[in-house]
């Protein structure tokens, strides 16, 4: 199957550092060093600080499903996974590397049509995170069961339930207790695998390397604010990589004091993404990976997105880096309970290594009146259904709240699913009924 | 419920088809009736507070128009069906819910559903998804912090002697029920799947002791009977949580016998008692957390998760399977393959059937299964 580019599929960037990432960040992009390194195969929810504290080269099948996504390869993959009998109801991210995995194994090598930087360099261990959702629970026992006899290590951070009182002694130390066992049993998971001690000096200058790239991102969120917004999603998506991938590695320092520096830059000019800026939208869910050019085309129409509900950090949490590795999980829990108390109803689970998160129902609604805008888009994923499951009743609280949403069905990477026509066919009224609310007119 | 004039599976049948008022009839008595969405959160608890458990279930044959409302498609229709029967008024008589985490869909509704419409006791019992001794002392603490949630609202103390006996009332419900699917071993077997699982569905809506007497019924009912009867291929049913009788009937019409099944209302259940030998909270965490086979935690990636399976086929004497997955339901859909390819390795034909909860196309699925029937002839 074929799915030619359409006005969609190519986002372009706004910010210069954004547009230089393959350059500011070539650990990621390059892969250096591959060859004398060990490879896991990584979920989010896997501390990155953990990975470079074992000199470990992380491959992310999420991140290879966005860019099979980007290149429209994803169907194929999809496709070859569905012929084996996985549904095509199951996490298009999953589907996509179950049907890489499946290809690799039918050749004995990379498919020829994975992207242009080949495949993904071949693992030595699977490291999978129970955080989020129960597709990656499975996910990496179904590669390890079917495609590659390697060693599995799943992590599995709880998070309390919604009404549970996270200031109550006994439920701290329920969740520290067993977030500690687990954290220690991933690090032994990896001494065994990589042969090598772990280093708590060098693990604490990583952690600590790690808080500061927190921060510095964490400022860019603020002056996101300002009236014209000086970024929009096209760069945020862009942006979220050393987030998600990095954080304990110099290079992401930079990255994202660059990145602070630049939008600093643009806020202290005036200048905006948008010369006219008509309207502030917010995007919530999963981005549409192979069609990140829809963010060009709110813009197009005079609207830019302030904030996404997708892999939203919380503020800096303060922790002793005496022990780092109590530090991490006290982080970890700290950041869950800044979510749990941000929450309410609707919520993601929160208790993820990796930060970041899905906003809760709280948060949404105190963030449209911090960003002051004007309608909010959500992103219902198919295949995602963690990330789709509550926009029902997050339109309906942001409805109370005068706030028009707009819920928009297709998927993060399976392009099948993608229509510009249907999209526009859904947007164009959409910032209508937005306009006349703003303007009293139609614009 | 006292005295009836109707015996085994007579009664069966009667309350197969009447459950939900035999659980109203129970709370006009002054009892709480308190729904639990699934086996994680232990009946026994519930049992031990004095209050009558009942597995939430939904209506197949029912149409969904108030849950589009507050959740999206997209979603396990199991629990959605169930979360429409409580805004349609369905489960008032259930004065509690318990949600476990089971599964992304029971986790992220439990929420939603308290937002939009309140039980008088709510509860979200957590569920870690890795078998280890911290998951297992994690799910410990889970039971005692539950344990005292049910206090609370109940106003009463939950004391070891009232939960050794809630515990000895279900191990009693267990031993029967392990009977009568020994009873299946045999060929042809004196008991059908269908009656099987109606006696499972029931034994969700009454209390311990009552499905006790009940039990004995059915036993010395079925013991009676005269061997002899169809000689038919031997099924064993695999799946998502099913609570409806009639797919059973369908596959047991078309010619076969349903002898076991791996199902959480079955097998999973019943083919084990909780033992309280190194405490009760111990034996609650094994049965109802570590032992307790539900795809959604994570046993490891090794095909031999599935031996069970295999050996429920060899000491049933099972030609071969039909599976059940409910839509949107990834941990079952991501098992489906790997075991479908092991049962196949062991020359057991598997067939698939996936469903939205509503049988809609039970002429479609009869037409398969038939088909699927004759080849195991």
């Amino acid at each position: 199957m074929s799915h030619a580019a359409n006005e969609m599929s190519r986002a372009v960037r706004s910010l210069e550092t954004v547009r230089n990432s393959k350059k500011l960040l070539p650990s990621f992009f390059s892969r250096e060093n591959a060859e004398n390194r060990k490879v896991a195969w990584c979920m989010q929810g896997v501390p990155t600080e953990l990975l470079e504290a074992f000199d470990l080269m992380p491959e992310w099948p999420e991140n290879f499903g966005a860019l099979c996504a980007a290149r429209s390869v994803a169907p194929r993959f999809i496709a070859a996974a569905e012929s084996e009998g996985f549904s095509s109801e199951l996490c298009s991210y999953m589907t996509n590397t179950l049907g890489y995995c499946k290809r690799y194994c039918d050749l004995g090598t990379e498919p020829p049509e994975s992207p242009p930087q080949g495949g993904m360099v071949h693992a030595t261990m699977l490291l999978g995170s129970g955080y989020l959702c129960d597709p990656r629970i499975k996910w990496f026992q179904t590669i390890g069961t079917r495609y590659f006899d390697i060693p599995v290590f799943n992590s599995d951070p709880m998070s309390p339930p919604i009404d549970r009182d996270i200031d109550d002694p006994r439920m701290i130390d329920h969740h520290m207790q067993h977030l500690r066992a687990d954290l220690k049993d991933q690090v032994a998971f990896l001494e065994k695998h990589t042969h090598k001690k772990f280093d708590v000096n060098r693990f604490r200058e990583i952690m600590s390397i790690s808080q500061k790239s927190i921060e510095s991102w964490r400022r860019v969120y603020d002056l996101r604010k300002v009236k014209p917004c000086p970024m929009g999603s096209e760069d945020y998506f862009s942006c979220v990589i050393p987030q998600m991938f990095m954080l304990g590695k110099e290079e992401a320092l930079t990255f994202f004091e660059k990145v602070y520096d630049e939008v600093k830059d643009r806020v202290d000019r005036g200048v905006g993404v948008l010369k006219d800026e008509k309207y502030r939208l917010a995007f919530y869910g999963l981005p549409p990976w192979h069609n990140l050019g829809f963010f060009n085309y709110l813009e197009s129409l005079g609207a830019i997105t302030v904030f996404e509900g997708a892999y939203y950090i919380g503020p800096p949490v303060d922790i002793d880096l005496d022990d780092p590795l109590e530090g991490l999980a006290e982080r970890i829990w700290k950041n869950a309970c800044w979510h749990h108390r941000t929450s309410a109803e609707a919520m993601p689970e929160i208790c993820n290594p990796a930060l970041q998160q899905g906003i809760g129902s709280k948060l949404l609604l105190r963030l449209i009146r911090e960003y002051d805008v004007d309608g909010v888009i959500l992103h219902r994923t198919r295949s995602c259904r963690p990330w789709s499951w509550g926009q029902v009743h997050y339109r309906t609280l942001l409805e109370k709240e005068g706030i028009p949403a707009l819920i928009f069905e297709s998927d993060m990477t399976d392009v099948r699913m993608w229509s510009d026509s249907k999209v526009k066919a859904q947007v164009e009224p959409f910032m209508e009924t937005i306009a006349q609310l703003k303007y009293g007119k139609i614009d | 419920m006292g005295k009836s004039a109707v015996h085994g599976l007579e009664r069966l049948n009667d309350l197969y088809n009447r459950k939900e008022s035999v659980a109203k009839e129970y709370r006009k008595q002054g009892k709480k009736i308190i729904g639990y969405l699934c086996y994680f959160a232990p009946p026994e608890l519930i049992s031990a507070a004095g209050m009558v458990p009942y597995r939430i279930m939904g209506r197949m044959d029912d149409e969904i128009i108030q849950a589009h409302n507050y959740v999206e498609p997209l979603g396990c229709p199991f629990i959605r069906n169930c979360f429409e029967q409580d805004l349609k008024g369905n489960l008032d008589f259930l004065d509690g819910r318990i949600i476990p985490h089971s599964c992304d869909t029971a986790q992220r509704l439990y929420g939603i559903w308290k937002y939009y419409k309140s039980a008088s006791y709510n509860y979200c019992l957590n569920v870690p998804h890795k078998v280890t001794p911290w998951s297992r002392d994690f799910f410990k603490r889970e039971l005692h912090f539950f344990k005292e949630s049910l206090e609370k609202y109940g106003g009463v103390e939950i004391t070891d002697e009232a939960l050794r006996n809630a515990i000895r009332l279900y191990n009693e419900n267990r031993a029967m029920v392990r009977e009568l699917y020994d009873l299946r071993k045999e060929q042809p077997p004196r008991l059908s799947g269908s009656d099987m699982f109606k006696t499972l569905i029931v034994g969700m809506a009454i209390p311990p002791e009552e499905f006790n007497a009940l039990l004995k019924e059915i036993l010395a009912e079925v013991k009676n009977r005269p061997r002899g009867g169809e000689m038919l291929p031997r099924i064993l049913f695999w799946g998502c949580i099913i609570d409806d009788a009639r797919l059973f009937e369908l596959i047991e019409e078309s010619g076969s016998w349903i002898v076991s099944d791996d199902t959480c209302i079955g097998t999973k259940s019943y083919l084990r008692r909780i033992d309280t030998s190194h405490g009760l909270m111990e034996g609650l965490a094994k049965g109802y957390f570590e032992e307790f086979r539900c795809p959604r935690t994570d046993r490891g990636p090794d095909i031999h998760r599935f031996d069970y399976v295999l050996d429920l086929v060899r000491e049933y004497d099972v030609q071969g399977v039909i599976g059940y997955t409910l839509s949107f339901c990834d941990p079952f859909k991501l098992d489906y393959p790997d075991m479908r390819d092991y049962l196949s390795e062991n020359e057991i034909p598997m067939l698939l059937i996936d469903d939205d909860y509503s049988l809609s196309h039970l002429e479609s699925i009869r037409t398969r299964v038939e088909a699927f029937i004759e080849i195991l002839e």
